[in-house]
Order: structure tokens, then C-alpha cells, then sequence
């Protein structure tokens, strides 16, 4: 093989063909073309004209640089160049690919594709046979039967089959494998590594590698540290919130992260930064989402990264804390102020999830804080129970009352952290000369420690505490005075809360403040969350994380686990990670948690090569080339047929119009954007300007770019019959470079293979948004498979997005034109979703948005696929059926299509058709 | 280069008539020019106006001693005591012999938006014997042996004899040149042809009617490609009657030669006609034909104007 640059040449020799060139151009220069031969009646007098020593023609200069070019590529298609060529193998015996997929390989996936099938093609060109070891274990040993010599054309199959497993890799088993293989002849072995040591390797010597060296010369590909993945460990819960940890491997520099949080059906609810400090190993991270957006987590992810290990699942035990108010009789609704547990309801409500009974009722569920307000007198088994719970890790919180206060004396109450004195004290009451007391600061070891006391918080009456050597240790919250306001006392593993106070404000303000909204919440982070009942059932797979760390449907070969053995369980094939469980009560299976520190591999051999994943995928060339040359065979026999006047100069242009147009329909894209006939700078420029024109982005695939025409076309068609709207043919435009001021409404249809944006196209799409241009986003998938919304998340990631919401029901889109209630497309049933305009609550009107660029949304997603119901083909009949509901949600498509356009174009005064009655009104006087 | 099948069907035929017809309609009948009564000259239907053969009535005069008394016009005589003659105006036709060359090389047209050059000498002799026949005089065609004849027998002969000679017409030079038969003296010649053969011959065969005293008339009929040589590039010319080929190796270099060539011929054809005393005039076959035979007319009137009025 010979190499020039990136070009490498299979069969150089044919290059000396380039050595006479200069001889083909001498013999090309003086044997002309034959003449043209024309009739002509007066030839007596061109006879006299001819001059019989008239030097013979010569071939003209552009003919013979024709011809000589048609050579050269004819020259070079012989010498079969190759892009991208990696070095000719050297050896000849069969070469062993050693292949490590575990999650690690997910990152960096594509370039492990490409060098491996670099790998394949030079084994095919040279026939030799190929095997092939995976070391992450299969379902069923399936590594094992790939432990054959293949040829080079079924390892290119299975390589299109494989794909990095959630699990990590098993060296030691890939080694056994080897040592069964017998190939006979010294082999080439590439191992396609992911540059990690596996859990419990020994550190510094590399036994895998050298093993591999007993097959014969070993090249190592491993990926630079930069590029190395990151771990995000399960969130733990403290008192301040979740706290989620990175685990890198450990280099230099430091490295900023995205974090994303996905929501049961794929949503993304936020997405935070977060950053692991330079020359660390770890990095933590506070998961700072509202409380109501915390319970609907189901999914963490770092961006990019793509790894099982990047993905944490999230379930019950990181949710909203169940809390339990002991209530013996259904709450009064005539006097709520009065109630206890109203003040406790509202304080808690937001940010855990309540529930009222009895603690017997209570106790039946998991439940993370028990609040006692005054609830009288309680039974034996209720007392058994409530005792036995706080033992096991429940936190009980009680509160003092008149009941309490006129009974204690008499017995000693077991529900009680500190003996309390009989009666109540008052303070600043009218018989008495003291004051209302005020809070004193929190101590350093109370949970409370860090909240701001208020200077208004004012305490009336309280229940006392008997004095007592571990008072002070119990106390949690005392008063200016120094007396106990709140006491606590640890039993078993729960806890025992006492307020001194009532939970309304009979005996103090303090219900009544945003103090005691905090101390609660950290009350309820305090507890230990849910104890979960622990059972031997068996817990089904319900979804598993693939190697990219997507969640998706079982895993095919997926077990069940024992409810017991859960939490010791490591994943692997048979439990991949994902939901186990049933839909009620599922459980969260991770990946990160048993992968422990990661290692970079230890010192590989002198013997060993190493190379990183950096080849980009050999291109032949020798088609193209053939390709050319056959192009310019034919325009050069057309130039020679001119040459004799076989052809007028009009039919020449004519044929060769013909054959590049030809030749353009049949190669790809490339060469249709060069022919394509509407992209005339001109049309470009001028047609938009003259008639309302839609417009949509070209996705590079042909079936969307058609279906997408059709649709609009068909759309503009519909609406032209039916409104005044007059709107004209709809046009492909590409937004990193065309002018898009002059569309109304972009429509955007999501791809499996769409392209990311760079931020310049980004910056004019955000300019397009801001100026009052409308993008709808079309990810044509019913919401089904995640994958496009995954890439709309990605294309949209550079782009200033509002914040979004689901339509509401009396948004203008729902009655522009028509009067809809949903929005379907080719499919029904998903979501539209818009702009949420300020001062708009969600699921409140959209009336009172705000009048920039006149209310109308910027953005608009759905995922019904409305191109393919509106697409009409040229006789006006539609091209894709609507699903389920036929023609009849056709039309209903056909209708949102209308309304979106008179959305679009005419901004929200249809909004302003809520304020008509009074315009009537004051009319009509 | 269009190449007309020689033998045309009845309906492209019946057209050329019709057409011919519709040409020579714009014109008066025309009547040639005798220069005096000839043996050769048949008795015509238009008067001389002077005395002499013919039916219609000139005048009545005296009679004179040697007078034929068959000429005694005895009704006029006896109303008075004088003897009168009844003479008649003298009525004479004059007879034309027509030629059109339809060797292959007539045709030819450098274009399909124009006519061949045997398509406008054939229009052109169809609507020149229709004028003739209207005004009186004998047709025949030059070379085909037949007597000058008039009427719609004369039309039909000439077309006959053209469609034949077109038949006939084996590409050989010589019917590239005009035919030569006895014609009688004061007869009168029409020659059609592109006359692009060498000025000797032409001139040889013209010599040959002139020499026995026919007038006569010579119209070259030429493509416009001939008159300037429009081609471009190497190109190869071949002649359409087999007289070789010949390669230039560019032609737009040899155009100003080329036309200084063909002015040399066409001043060669004029000197030809003017020794012969005959008329001559050009025609480009991308002028209307009614350019033509307004000239052909104006020519053959002519002369008659010219002697008549002595």
C-alpha cells in the first residue's frame, strides 16, 4: 500500500500509468477530431479556395485536458485510492478483536464502530479471517460462540449487532475464552479497550494485555482521559435536600457537567449545572429542585455522557415523604382556623405528601413522620403500635394541648421525650405581669440549627418541662427565657418530637409563621424516609436502562430479583439495571453504586502497541472515481459529435441538461443540492417576499424533507379554499444559512438523525424567535419512543427557550379559526405544548399573556406528526392515513392547521374576543 | 440541407399549382413582347395594334390597286360608291421556352426555415407559365421536344415535363446547364438555375441559343448560405452532383475569399447574358418569391414596351 496524506492506494502500480501521460497527450494533440461534413452545392467555389498545404488540424486544448483528465481518474480509479487507510496490517494469520462493551464503551460508541470496521475492511481486503471476543458477559455465554474464526463479511454483521451492555466488563472471562481459541498461526490482536481497570484488578500490572500478547502482536485502543466517562452516584438524602456525587476518573483540570432531570414519560424538568473541582475525583452536587417537581423525578442524567452509569434511577425512597396526621375524627369544616391539623396540613402539604387517620390507619402504609396534635387518649394497641414504629425509624411528632396539659401528673405519659409539669403556664396574659416570650436562637446541635428566628414570633402559653439532668440535651428549642419549647428524645432508631405548644395559634403565633414551615420540612428531611417493607417477593424487571443509559422497555433475558437480596444485587446480565417491581410499587436499580473507584488500566508491555479511537472510517473512492470518468467519457463523446456538427449547439445543451439532471437524481444529497431546481438564489430571495409562504427545515432525509413539503403544500391548499388567507407553494429552508425573516411559522420536524445546531445558527433562530417569528417543532413520534424528543432536547439546547406548558384549554390556538379542544396530527392523543406567558398559571387562560410579539408563542411542540395527515399528493389525495380516527381526525388536523395559521398571522385578537360582551355592552348604550 | 424526395406525390404537386396560382393572381396577364411577326410566332389573342392577321376588327380603307378582293368588305362598300377593305388588328403570340435545372443540387437549403432552391424555381416557372397562358402566349419547356402550346394543356405539360426531369435526374453535370434545343429565332428563353458550374459551360450552352437568335432571360436562384458561407470550424464540404469534396479547416478564415469567388461568378453570369443580349437578375431563396417574378415580369414586358411603342 502506498499512502499519500489521508489517501492510501491498494495498487500503487497502476500510478505509473501517470508516466505516459505525456505521450497520450502528444498522440491526443495531433489526431483531431473528424471533421464535421456538410453538403454543400457551391463546392467549385470552395475548391478553389482550399489550400492543399494547409497544416493539419489540431486537437483543440480543452478536448485533450478532457481526455487526459478522464485518464488520470481512470489511471487512479485502477490504483484503488482508500480514505482514511489504516496502516496495511502487517502478517498475515487471522486477527483476534477483543472488544470491551461494557457501559463504559457507550461514550464513545461510534468511534469503537468505526475502528472496528476499519478493522474488518482491511481483514476482508486481505482475506483474512476475523475473531471476535466481547468481554462484558451476555444473557446467555453468546461471547463464547463468537470465540470461532469468522469471515470478514459476518463479523461486519455482528459488529451491526453489537451495542454496549449496562453491565461491566469481565476480563477474566474473556481470558478464558482466549486461552480456548485456537488459531493456530500468529495473529494480530486488537484489543478495543476502555482503558479502565476492572473492579478488583490488580493495580499495577496489566494481566488481561499480556495474556493477549501469548496470540501474537497486541495493539491496545483506549480512549484519553478527557474523554473518560463520569459516574453520577444515586442522590442521598441529608436535611438540606438530595446530594448527588460524580465520581471521575482522577486527572488534572476541572469539569463542568449538565445534570437533567427526566420526568416518568422522558420530560426533562430542569436541568443544573454542576462542576467537579480540579485534580478531584469526586464532585457532589445539591439537587436544588422545588418540592413539587422533586416527587415527579424519575430519571438523573449527566448530558452527553450516555452511559448506563451516568443514568440514576429514582423511586419511592427519594420522593415526597408520606406524613401522617393522627386525627381520631373527621376534621370539622365549619371552623377550620380553629383546628389543630389545619395549620399543620397547610405547613406540610407542599413539600410531602399528607395523610390523616388514625395510627392504626396510619401504620398500615409507609410512613416517614407521624404528627400527634393533641389527640387525647390513646388505646393499648394504638400505644403498642405507635411504640414499635418509632422504634423501627419513624419520627413522632407531638404536640401539647389542653388535653395534655390538664392530664399529666397522673401517669407518666411513654409518648413524652421529658416529664412534663401538670398544668400550663401562661405568659403576658391579663392576670399576669410578664410578657409574651420570644424564641431564642437555635442551638448548634439542634436540627433546627441555621433558621432564622423572627422577632415577632410570640409565645402565649406552653406546657413546662419537669427539670432534668438531660433537659437541656433533649431540648431542641427553647425560649428566650431559656425554657423548653421543643424536646426530643431518640428511641431505638426513630425519634420522639415534642412541641410545648398547640399546633394552632391558640397558644402562639408561631403556627402562624414561615419558621414553623421550616422547622416541619426539616422535621420530615430528618426522618429516615420510608421503611420500606422488606419482603422475599420477587420484583420483575418492569424497564431497563440500555448501554446508553436510556430507559426503555425489559430487557429481553432479564430476571427477576428477590426482594431480599435487592440491595446486594450487582447488575448484570441477567439483572440489568432499571425498575423492578410492579407499576405500584417500583424500585430502582443502579448501576453506579457497585462500580466503586474507577482506575485508569496498569502499564501495558513494551511489546504492546497502543493507539486511541481517532481513525475516522475509510472511504474507497474508486466508484466516485469510475464514476467521474465515465461523466466526462460522455461529455466527451458529446463535445466530439458537436465537434462534427452532429449537434446543433442548442441539442447539446439540451442532452447535457438531460444527463446531469439524470446523473443528479441518482447520486445523493450532495448532488441535489447542487441541481436542486427551487434552490435558485433568486426564488430564494424574491418568492418568499411576494406571497405568505410556510417553510420548513430540510432534515437531509429525503422521505421527511417530501413528506414535510406535501404536508405544507397540502396545508396552504386547505387553508387557501377555506380562509382569505392566499398563501403560496411552501419552501425548504436550511437555518444556518437561509434568511428567515420571511416566514411566519417554521415547521420543524425532529429526525432519529437529526443534526445538532451550532451556536451561530442558534443565535439566528433565537433572532428569528425574538422578532416575532412562531418554530413548530413536529417530533413526529406520538411521543412513543423518546428518541426524537431526545434529539429535539439537543437541538433546542443553544436555542433562549421560554419556559413551556401544555396548552391550556382556552389558549387561542383552541379557537383562532375553528373551535378545537385537541390538536391531532397523523397520530392523537400526546400533548401540544407552548409558551407560557408570563403571569399565567399553569392551567389557567392564556388571556392575560403578555404582549410581546402579540401573545402568540414562539415555540410550539407536539409530537403528532401533522405533515403526514396534511400531506396531499398531486390529485389532492391524502398520502398517509390517519391513526385512529381516520378522516374524520384528518379534517381535525386540517382545522388546527387553520387555526395555527390564523394564529400565526393574525397574533391573539381572538384572545381579545373574551372582553366582547362588554364591547357590546357599552356599544349598545 | 433538406433533400426532397425526387418524386413528389400528386398532392405536394397539386400545392405547387396551387400556389403558383395564387402568386402569378397578383399579376396582369403577361404578354411578351414580339419584335415582329415571325414564322415562328403563332397566331395570338392580343392585338398589336396595327394592321394585320387576327380576328378583330382595326379598320376600313380604300382599296388599292393589288389588293386581295377577299378583303372587300362588301356591306361597308355598298353604302357609298368607294370600295372599301376591311382590315383586322394584327394579333400575334409570342412563344416561351422555360427551363428550371432540377439536378440534386437545387436541392439544397441551408435551413429548415427556408425553401429549397428547386421549389422556388419550380414556383416561380408554374406561375410564370400561368401568367404567360392568361396573357395569351405558348409555353413549352425548354429541352422536352414539345411545340409551344397554350391554355391549361400548356400548364399540364409543363408540369409534366418537370416532374419528369426531376425523375430523370441522375446527379450528372450537364443537367446542371441548360439543355439546348432548335428553337426558332425571336423564340424566348427563361433559365432558372442556381448557376454555380463553371462560366465556360454556362456560357457555351447559352452561346448556343443565342447564337440562332433567341432572346432570353437568366434568373439565378441561390440559398443564402451560398451567397456567404456561414459555417464555422473544420468541416468537410462535399458536393451534392459528385464533383468531390473539399476540407477547410476553418471556415470563418476563407469566408471574404469565398465571396469575392461567388461575386466572381455572378459577374461572369452577367457578362454571359449581356454578350447574349439576354436580361439576367439574382434571386436568394430567402426573398418572397413575388420578388422574382415581378422581376421576370417587369423583364419579359420589357422589351415589348421598349419595341411595341415604334
Amino acid at each position: 500500500m502506498f499512502t499519500v496524506g489521508a489517501i492510501s492506494f491498494i495498487a500503487p502500480a497502476a500510478l505509473l500509468g501517470l508516466a505516459v501521460l505525456p505521450v497520450l497527450w502528444w498522440l491526443l494533440r495531433v489526431i483531431p477530431p473528424a471533421p464535421k461534413r456538410l453538403s454543400f452545392p457551391a463546392i467549385r467555389l470552395i475548391m478553389r479556395l482550399v489550400n492543399p498545404e494547409e497544416e493539419s488540424a489540431k486537437t483543440p486544448l480543452w478536448l485533450t485536458l478532457l481526455r487526459l483528465a478522464m485518464l488520470v481518474l481512470i489511471i487512479l480509479a485502477a490504483a484503488h485510492p482508500i480514505l482514511n487507510a489504516g496502516g496495511k496490517l502487517a502478517g498475515s494469520g487471522p486477527l483476534v478483536v477483543v472488544v470491551d462493551d461494557g457501559w463504559t464503551s457507550a461514550k464513545n460508541w461510534r468511534k469503537r464502530q468505526t475502528v472496528f470496521a476499519n478493522l474488518v475492511d482491511q481483514a476482508e481486503r486481505n482475506g483474512r479471517p476475523v475473531a471476535v471476543i466481547t468481554t462484558a458477559p451476555g444473557p446467555a455465554d453468546s461471547s463464547r460462540d463468537m470465540a470461532s474464526l469468522l469471515t470478514a463479511d459476518s463479523a461486519r454483521r455482528f459488529l451491526g449487532a453489537l451495542q454496549p451492555k449496562p453491565w461491566p466488563v469481565n476480563r477474566d472471562a474473556a481470558a478464558s475464552i482466549l486461552n480456548d481459541l485456537d488459531i493456530g498461526t500468529a495473529a494480530d490482536v486488537f484489543w478495543l479497550s476502555n482503558g479502565l481497570k476492572q473492579i478488583g484488578e490488580d493495580e499495577s500490572t496489566n494481566e488481561f494485555a499480556n495474556g493477549l500478547q501469548r496470540l501474537g502482536k497486541v495493539t491496545v485502543f483506549s480512549d484519553p482521559a478527557e474523554d473518560m466517562p463520569v459516574i453520577l452516584l444515586p442522590p442521598v438524602s441529608e436535611r438540606t435536600g438530595l446530594k448527588a456525587t460524580f465520581r471521575r476518573l482522577q486527572r488534572s483540570g476541572s469539569q463542568s457537567l449538565k445534570l437533567r432531570y427526566r420526568d416518568e414519560k422522558g420530560g426533562v424538568l430542569a436541568r443544573r449545572d454542576a462542576v467537579i473541582g480540579p485534580g478531584k475525583k469526586e464532585g457532589t452536587f445539591q439537587l436544588d429542585v422545588p418540592a413539587e417537581l422533586r416527587n415527579r423525578i424519575t430519571l438523573i442524567e449527566i448530558e452527553n455522557q450516555n452511559t448506563a452509569a451516568a443514568t440514576v434511577l429514582v423511586d419511592e425512597r427519594w420522593r415526597r415523604r408520606p406524613v401522617g396526621l393522627v386525627s381520631a375524627i373527621k376534621r370539622s369544616g365549619d371552623q377550620p382556623l380553629l383546628d389543630n391539623l389545619f395549620y399543620l396540613d397547610r405547613a406540610l402539604d407542599p413539600f410531602t405528601e399528607v395523610r390523616l387517620g388514625t395510627i392504626q390507619e396510619l401504620l398500615k402504609r409507609e410512613l416517614a413522620l407521624m404528627l400527634l396534635a393533641d389527640p387525647g387518649k390513646m388505646n393499648k394497641v394504638e400505644r403498642t403500635a405507635l411504640g414499635r414504629w418509632i422504634e423501627s425509624g419513624g419520627v413522632a411528632v407531638r404536640f401539647a394541648g389542653p388535653k395534655l396539659a390538664t392530664k399529666q401528673g397522673l401517669t407518666v405519659d411513654p409518648f413524652l421525650p421529658v416529664r412534663l409539669r401538670k398544668g400550663d403556664r401562661e405568659l403576658g396574659g391579663a392576670l399576669s405581669w410578664s410578657k409574651p416570650a420570644h424564641l431564642a436562637a437555635f442551638d448548634e446541635k439542634s436540627p433546627f440549627a441555621g433558621l432564622t428566628v423572627p422577632g415577632d414570633v410570640f409565645i402565649h402559653r406552653q406546657v413546662l418541662a419537669q427539670p432534668a439532668v438531660d433537659l437541656s440535651e433533649k431540648t431542641w428549642a427553647r425560649l428566650s427565657d431559656g425554657t423548653p419549647l421543643v424536646t426530643a428524645e431518640k428511641r431505638g432508631r426513630g425519634w420522639l418530637v415534642f412541641f410545648h405548644i398547640t399546633a394552632s395559634p391558640a397558644w402562639s403565633n408561631l403556627p402562624l409563621s414561615g419558621l414553623f414551615v421550616s422547622m416541619l420540612q426539616n422535621l420530615v428531611q430528618m426522618s429516615r424516609g420510608v421503611t420500606g417493607k422488606t419482603s422475599d417477593a420477587l420484583l420483575k424487571p418492569l424497564q431497563s436502562v440500555n448501554g446508553f443509559g436510556r430507559l426503555g422497555p425489559a430487557r429481553a433475558g432479564a430476571l427477576a430479583i428477590k426482594g431480599g437480596d435487592f440491595l446486594g444485587q450487582k447488575p448484570g446480565p441477567h439483572h440489568p439495571p432499571g425498575f423492578y417491581g410492579d407499576e405500584a410499587a417500583r424500585r430502582a436499580f443502579n448501576l453506579s453504586p457497585s462500580l466503586g473507584q474507577m482506575a485508569a488500566i496498569g502499564a501495558l508491555d513494551a511489546g504492546i502497541a497502543t493507539a486511541n479511537y481517532q481513525a475516522s472510517r475509510e472511504k474507497d473512492y474508486r466508484g466516485h472515481l469510475l464514476m467521474a470518468a465515465l461523466l466526462l467519457a460522455i461529455l466527451d463523446i458529446i463535445a466530439s459529435y458537436t465537434l462534427r456538427g452532429y449537434f446543433t449547439r442548442a441539442r447539446t445543451a439540451a442532452i447535457v441538461a438531460c444527463i446531469v439532471i439524470g446523473l443528479g437524481s441518482l447520486s445523493p444529497a450532495s448532488a441535489q443540492q447542487k441541481f436542486d431546481p427551487l434552490q435558485g438564489p433568486d426564488e430564494k430571495l424574491m418568492s418568499p417576499t411576494l406571497k405568505i409562504r410556510l417553510a420548513y427545515v430540510k432534515t437531509g432525509n429525503r422521505r421527511i424533507d417530501d413528506t414535510s413539503f406535501a404536508g405544507l403544500t397540502g396545508l396552504a391548499f386547505i387553508t387557501n379554499s377555506r380562509t382569505a388567507a392566499d398563501m403560496g407553494r411552501p419552501i425548504a429552508i436550511d437555518p444556518a444559512a437561509d434568511e428567515l425573516s420571511y416566514y411566519p411559522l417554521i415547521y420543524w420536524p425532529i429526525s432519529e438523525d437529526a443534526e445538532n445546531i451550532d451556536a451561530a445558527t442558534a443565535a439566528r433562530l433565537n433572532k428569528y424567535m425574538k422578532s416575532g417569528g412562531t418554530i413548530f417543532f413536529d417530533t413526529r413520534d406520538h411521543g412513543s419512543s423518546g428518541i426524537n424528543s431526545d434529539r429535539l432536547e439537543e437541538i433546542s439546547r443553544h436555542l433562549d427557550l421560554p419556559t413551556m406548558t401544555a396548552i391550556p384549554s382556552d389558549h387561542v390556538l383552541t379557537k383562532a379559526y375553528y373551535l378545537l379542544r385537541e390538536f391531532p396530527g397523523r397520530w392523537t392523543g400526546g400533548r401540544l405544548w407552548v409558551e407560557r406567558m408570563a403571569g399565567q398559571s399553569p392551567g389557567s387562560g392564556g388571556s392575560s399573556g403578555r404582549r410581546v410579539n402579540d401573545g402568540v408563542s414562539s415555540i410550539i411542540v407536539g409530537a403528532h406528526d401533522w405533515a403526514a395527515a396534511w400531506a396531499l399528493d398531486d390529485a389532492r389525495k391524502p398520502l398517509f392515513p390517519a391513526v385512529p380516527g381516520g378522516e374524520r381526525q384528518r379534517e381535525m388536523a386540517y382545522r388546527f392547521g387553520i387555526n395555527l395559521m390564523m394564529y400565526v398571522l393574525t397574533g391573539n385578537y381572538k384572545a381579545d374576543q373574551v372582553h366582547l360582551p362588554a364591547i357590546l355592552e357599552r356599544l349598545g348604550q | 440541407m433538406t433533400a426532397t424526395s425526387p418524386s413528389r406525390d400528386a398532392h405536394v404537386r397539386a400545392d405547387l399549382h396551387h400556389r403558383a396560382e395564387v402568386l402569378s393572381a397578383k399579376l396582369p396577364p403577361l404578354m411578351v413582347a414580339a419584335e415582329r411577326v415571325a414564322a415562328t410566332v403563332s397566331q395570338g389573342v392580343h392585338g398589336r395594334k396595327r394592321v394585320g392577321q387576327g380576328e378583330t376588327f382595326w379598320q376600313f380603307r380604300r382599296y388599292e390597286w393589288g389588293d386581295p378582293i377577299q378583303q372587300i368588305d362588301w356591306r361597308r362598300s355598298a353604302k357609298s360608291d368607294i370600295v372599301y377593305l376591311r382590315e383586322n388588328e394584327w394579333e400575334a403570340a409570342q412563344s416561351v421556352w422555360l427551363w428550371s435545372d432540377a439536378s440534386p443540387s437545387m436541392q439544397y437549403s441551408s435551413s429548415k426555415q427556408l425553401p429549397t432552391k428547386a421549389e422556388h424555381a419550380e414556383l416561380l416557372t408554374f406561375a410564370l407559365t400561368s401568367l404567360l397562358v392568361r396573357g395569351g402566349e405558348h409555353v413549352a419547356p425548354l429541352g422536352a421536344g414539345i411545340i409551344p402550346t397554350t391554355g391549361r394543356t400548356a400548364l399540364f405539360l409543363m408540369a409534366a415535363a418537370m416532374e419528369a426531369a426531376e425523375k430523370a435526374s441522375t446527379g450528372k453535370e450537364e443537367e446542371s446547364l441548360p439543355p439546348f434545343e432548335p428553337v426558332p429565332s425571336h423564340g424566348r428563353v427563361v433559365l432558372m438555375s442556381d448557376f454555380l458550374e463553371p462560366l465556360d459551360d454556362i456560357n457555351r450552352a447559352v452561346g448556343a441559343l443565342a447564337d440562332r437568335g433567341v432572346d432570353g432571360h437568366i434568373l439565378q436562384i441561390i440559398d443564402p448560405a451560398e451567397e456567404s458561407l456561414p459555417f464555422k470550424g473544420r468541416t468537410r464540404f462535399e458536393g451534392m452532383e459528385g464533383e468531390g469534396d473539399a476540407l477547410i479547416g476553418k471556415v470563418e478564415g476563407v469566408q471574404s475569399a469565398y465571396r469575392d469567388e461567388f461575386a466572381a461568378q455572378r459577374r461572369g453570369l452577367q457578362a454571359i447574358a449581356r454578350t447574349a443580349g439576354w436580361g439576367f437578375a439574382g434571386h436568394v431563396t430567402d426573398q418572397p418569391a413575388e420578388t422574382a417574378l415581378l422581376s421576370l415580369y417587369m423583364a419579359l414586358t420589357a422589351s415589348r414596351d421598349l419595341m411595341g411603342m415604334r
